[in-house]
């Protein structure tokens, strides 16, 4: 027992808090759990408390929504973990691609060229909607490519100002999630709207919420791959060079392997953020990739207090996370996530 | 050995695109907007305004209500969160009785999706058929309107954002706990320091940098917030509880107003951004006094 330990009455003062907040933290999760197993004339006639003692459990509720007699609801639920689950691959995969190189290569920006690019993007687009009449859509790509292509080429030529290196681009990849998300997801929704216009559906599809989903997980992943990389022994990596393995050999036949713990902690995260995102989808999509966090938020005003069935829908978008909780509970006890808040 | 290889342009830039083409182009297109009279319905072609939009804004009292309304939520319930959050990571840090059960269960309220977890609150506050009442009369309260008197429906989002983001708090806290060096409290202790002086002199001092990370990462996302705000207030009653982004949500998807709608999310966006350059200066004394 180290000295940091507690002793005598401020450790059982301290377990008395913890089992408060316990409480507080199970209750309203045990109430929809015991929501679901009521019968309507048990909702509306005041709380009850316990199965068996104050109500009869009964399961109408759930077969009710898994046979879909009161609207689709697994349409909601393949979308949700479809996207879900491919876009935190996406995302892990390609965080840990670009912190790999972040960690292992020097990268050099000019500030001027990151401004030239904001210009040009947005000068560009004004002048091709409004001045030429092109079509938003087509004005958007156009403005983007030109200016893409002209700050990466005159990043090439010494001009004067600052010079930005991996920290910076690290900071560039965070600091998207300081942004208020509702600035983006409404453009998107203007774009991708845009863009059915000239013929490629965007709005209520994969490609477009998936992508959308990659983008805004990046961040993180980037933040905490690149700790867990950093963390890797070089040594191994430099025998690999000297035999003239290939870089992308490298990676993925001995640096994604060794940091493996590090990337199930990251995919957990990015699995528990997308699961459970409502702005954007509820923006992005309106029936066919409907995720569960929409389709539950809508039940509410469709159903009134039909607390029964909500709660049995709430749950179905609850419990694949409580197994995700338990999951990272392991992998903190293992002390994997403390290398992370460095 | 060579470490500037060009296959690192293959491993950076697939990533460094996605975020550039589907978050900084268009925040560029948003701001493009911003400075046009643009609107869907009814349609009306776009014409070049200038700062009007901003300035109507800032002259919109609806929008300074909004931006206290998101303040407040803010701020009381990560001060909350904080306070909690540490006592609760210094318990499970000091392994307190069954440690490990806590620190799985303290975690589950993060990862359930805030929309259920409005529904949820929705339940248990209702006034006739949710437990709260009934316990409250039981102990002789009054029924409590808790969801349609401007104040308590403010509390009461409140009450859910410290019940679902407490355990981010504890799980970072607790991360930088154990990360503390023992041979101080070990020093300590043979000084003959007691517990109160050792975590006022001692563990609040070290934990200052990440609590101070931590506080400016709740502070952010909570200024995010509008699911749970949706479902359960849908900013309500009257307006008393709309929140900034809810707010933008309204005026971009009911009025179709755009051009007003992203001046309006660029005007949240420097709301942030002032707040949390006040917040480092404020900060930056603390922090480099206690390196």
């Amino acid at each position: 027992m180290s000295v940091r330990d507690l002793s005598g009455s401020r450790r059982w003062l301290a377990f008395v808090c913890c089992c408060a907040w316990f409480l507080f933290t199970i209750f309203p999760l045990y109430w929809v759990a015991i929501t679901s197993l009521k019968t309507p004339p048990d909702v509306v006639g005041g709380p009850t408390y316990l199965p068996f003692v104050d109500f009869q459990p009964t399961l109408k509720a759930w077969r009710e929504l898994l046979s879909g007699t009161r609207g689709e609801f697994f349409s909601n639920f393949w979308s949700s973990s479809i996207v879900a689950l491919s876009s935190s691959v996406f995302a892990t995969l390609l965080g840990a691609m670009a912190a790999y190189a972040l960690v292992r290569f020097p990268f050099r920006v000019r500030l001027l060229s990151g401004v030239a690019f904001v210009v040009v993007a947005m000068g560009g687009f004004l002048l091709g909607r409004d001045v030429m009449g092109i079509a938003p859509a087509s004005a958007s790509i156009l403005a983007f490519c030109v200016a893409l292509a002209l700050s990466v080429f005159i990043n090439r030529f010494p001009l004067p100002g600052k010079v930005m290196g991996n920290d910076d681009i690290v900071f560039w990849f965070v600091s998207q999630r300081l942004f208020p998300p509702i600035v983006v997801a409404f453009a998107l929704f203007l774009l991708y709207t845009e863009m059915g216009k000239l013929g490629f559906k965007m709005t209520d599809t994969y490609l477009g919420l998936t992508l959308a989903y990659v983008a805004f997980s990046l961040p993180i992943v980037v933040w905490l791959m690149r700790d867990f990389i950093s963390a890797l022994p070089l040594e191994v990596e430099e025998a690999a060079m000297v035999d003239n393995v290939p870089h992308w050999r490298i990676f993925f036949g001995i640096v994604l392997p060794m940091c493996r713990p590090g990337l199930i902690a990251t995919f957990v995260i990015t699995l528990a953020f997308t699961w459970n995102e409502f702005l954007f989808a509820l923006f992005l999509t309106n029936s066919e990739w409907q995720t569960l966090p929409v389709l539950i938020a809508g039940q509410n005003s469709q159903r009134g207090d039909e607390w029964w069935a909500i709660s049995a829908a709430a749950l179905v978008a609850i419990i694949p996370m409580v197994v995700v909780a338990a999951l990272l509970g392991r992998l903190m006890k293992s002390g994997l996530l403390s290398g992370a808040v460095k | 050995m060579t470490r500037d290889d060009p296959v690192k342009y293959f491993f950076l830039w697939p990533a460094f695109l996605v975020v550039l083409a589907m978050a900084i182009f268009p925040l560029i297109f948003s701001l493009a907007n911003s400075f046009m009279s643009l609107r869907l319905v009814p349609p009306m072609p776009a014409r070049f305004v200038g700062l009007d939009n901003y300035a109507d804004l800032l002259q919109n009292p609806r929008f300074w209500q909004t931006v206290k309304t998101t303040s407040i939520i803010a701020f009381t319930a990560v001060a909350i969160q904080f306070i909690i959050g540490f006592a609760l990571a210094l318990a499970l840090a000091k392994r307190v009785r069954g440690a490990d059960f806590f620190r799985t269960s303290f975690l589950m309220p993060m990862l359930v999706a805030p929309v259920a977890v409005a529904l949820m609150a929705r339940q248990i506050l209702n006034p006739s058929m949710g437990p709260l009442n009934q316990v409250a009369s039981f102990l002789g309260f009054p029924n409590l309107p808790y969801l349609t008197d401007a104040n308590w429906a403010l509390g009461s989002l409140i009450a859910v954002e410290i019940w679902q983001w407490t355990p981010f708090v504890i799980l970072l806290l607790l991360a930088g706990l154990q990360g503390l060096p023992d041979d101080v409290y070990e020093a300590a202790e043979l000084e003959g320091a007691s517990p109160w002086q050792q975590f006022w002199s001692i563990t609040f001092p070290m934990m200052l940098p990440i609590s101070a990370a931590v506080i400016f990462i709740r502070i952010v996302e909570s200024f995010k917030i509008i699911d749970t705000v949706f479902v359960m207030t849908g900013g309500g009653p009257g307006i008393a509880t709309e929140t900034l982004t809810l707010f933008a949500y309204q005026e971009g998807f009911k009025k179709f107003n755009l051009g007003y709608t992203s001046a309006l999310s660029f005007l949240f966006l420097a709301v942030v951004l002032i707040l949390s350059l006040v917040y480092l200066a404020l900060l930056k004394p603390y922090l480099e006094k206690y390196k």
